[in-house]
């Protein structure tokens, strides 16, 4: 079959079949084609269930591919990182492609969470938080490392289970001292702790603040941990 | 006005009590000034932010139904919060608990076997420019005035989590603020007497979620921002959010050396420039806890 303006068409596009044939005529020779053909031989549906029966992702099968929540994405549209693409998470999550899901593992945990895309969605799928759960169930799989972000996290809860308020500079420190950050140097956090005591903000000795009764509170919290698998490191 | 029903209660956050105590003290004194008042929840413990739901969903949950359940008890109908975070995780509580009543059910069991009130996500949230533009509105603000802002030019800058998403803050209903085109600070900033410079990025992400775990990312937003306020011939970014103003401002030392020093404007928070307006002083605005250098711009104007 001649391909007419072949011109149009970049070379790496068409393909030669030596032998094809369509309901009885001969169709052998040049072929432009716009998508290679691909077969999907394993996938595994309870991806789409996990992900679904967990009230984060509870969304995900509202979704009807429009592509709202990437073309507004802050890291996909503003940062420039085109292969981080929402929708095509939830795609692959929904029809459980495994392989090509987990090509996603360096991209998808740097969802910033800032909500644009649940914002606009027009179908209410929480888009952000169907994300996370697609996220987190890959590291638990064993399918994605633990990440930057995931240690960070990791690192929030520890330090919130420790007195039920957050301290920032300790949360700093501890994350900057396990990542080995070259970027904060001696000099950078010298200079910002002088900053911090100058100004009365960094809380001298070891006296935190606390929520009264957090003992009892930290039991509770720790059993829903525990319901929900998530293991606390020391 | 004030009966017992109409008291606010108001979260302060870990952050108001670490990195931004400026943003506490100014915010206090503006308050103070326009005769609004707020009762602080005792005892609050942290939201969890955007941190806590990658580890478990009710936890999540849990975590700011609790300060919500003081709220409650102390009588108050609503929760004021000065920081995005802590008002979208406040939001999403109460959007999980009115909507299912599964979890509902759970949240109960768990609050009261800790020790707090039930709770039936009836306490309603808002920012704390959502209460100032409400109480004090733009005309009492422009009474207070005692030192307008002329000739001080602003990039308001309101960051994500302040109205997105609608589903979780109520934006765009009622009294709130639009969901897309937030307007209440440059209103604010207009009735002080400042100049607000039209600024498109007003609500693109600061990077702060990931503010340390991926530097590449929050540097990058950073400098997008301060270059846009600066391309805007603004003097000052203005910020209503205890994180974008840590995350932008701590990284301005990598910003002048990646972007050059013209990029890079001082980052203050809106009530720090309300106070001043007000007729503190620099000193009472707490200006010399910001890391950039606020005080300096306002001494060459003259303030």
């Amino acid at each position: 079959m001649p391909i007419h303006e072949k011109h149009l068409i970049e070379a790496d596009k068409i393909i030669e079949k030596e032998k094809a044939e369509l309901e009885g005529r001969d169709v052998s020779g040049q072929w432009n084609t716009f998508i290679e053909q691909r077969i999907l031989s394993q996938y595994e549906p309870e991806i789409f269930q996990k992900i679904y029966s967990r009230p984060e992702g509870r969304t995900i099968n509202r979704c009807w591919q429009c592509g709202t929540c990437t073309s507004g994405c802050c890291m996909h549209t503003d940062f420039g990182l085109r292969e981080f693409n929402p929708r095509y998470f939830i795609y692959l999550a929904r029809i459980g492609d495994v392989e090509e899901l987990k090509k996603q593992k360096d991209v998808i945990w740097r969802c910033l969470a800032c909500n644009k895309c649940v914002e606009r969605c027009p179908k209410d799928v929480r888009v952000e938080e169907v994300v996370h759960a697609i996220e987190s169930y890959m590291r638990k799989k064993g399918w994605a490392p633990d990440n930057p972000a995931s240690r960070w996290d990791d690192e929030y809860l520890r330090n919130v289970m420790k007195t039920g308020i957050l301290d920032e500079i300790s949360l700093l420190r501890n994350y900057i001292r396990d990542e080995k950050l070259e970027e904060f140097d001696t000099h950078y956090m010298m200079r910002m702790a002088l900053k911090l005591l100058k100004t009365g903000r960094v809380r001298t000795g070891p006296v935190r603040h606390r929520t009264k009764g957090w003992n009892r509170i930290r039991k509770v919290a720790e059993e829903i941990l525990e319901k929900d698998g998530y293991e606390l490191k020391e | 006005m004030n009966s017992k029903n109409d008291e606010l209660a108001f979260y302060p956050g870990c952050s108001l009590d670490g990195m931004g105590k400026a943003y506490r003290k100014s915010s206090e004194l503006v308050n103070r000034d326009l005769g609004i008042e707020m009762k602080e929840i005792v005892n609050y413990n942290c939201c969890g932010a955007t941190e806590v739901k990658t580890a478990s969903y009710d936890l999540s949950v849990f975590l700011p139904s609790r300060n919500l359940a003081l709220a409650k008890q102390m009588g108050s109908s609503a929760v004021v919060a000065p920081c995005n975070g802590c008002v979208f995780s406040l939001g999403r509580a109460n959007r999980a608990i009115t909507e299912d009543a599964e979890t509902r059910k759970r949240i109960n069991s768990y609050l009261n076997r800790a020790g707090a009130p039930s709770y039936e996500g009836d306490v309603e949230v808002k920012h704390i420019i959502e209460v100032i533009y409400e109480r004090a509105g733009i005309e009492g603000v422009r009474r207070r005035v005692r030192r307008p802002l002329t000739g001080i030019r602003v990039a308001c800058y309101y960051g994500c989590l302040y109205t997105r998403p609608k589903i979780y803050t109520g934006a765009g209903t009622g009294k709130k603020d639009n969901p897309e085109h937030p307007h209440f600070m440059d209103d604010l900033m207009s009735a002080i007497g400042a100049d607000v410079v039209d600024f498109p990025l007003k609500t693109v992400c600061c990077g702060g979620g990931h503010a340390i775990a991926d530097r590449e990312v929050s540097v990058g937003f950073s400098a997008a921002i301060l270059n846009e306020a600066a391309r805007a011939g603004a003097d000052f970014l203005v910020t209503m959010c205890p994180l974008g103003h840590m995350n932008i401002e701590a990284n301005i030392p990598v910003i002048e050396k990646q972007y050059g020093k013209e990029v890079v404007r001082p980052v203050v928070y809106f009530t720090q420039l309300m106070a001043l307006a007000f007729g503190h002083s620099r000193r009472e605005a707490r200006l010399s806890d910001n890391f950039s250098d606020a005080g300096r711009v306002l001494r060459e104007r003259g303030f």
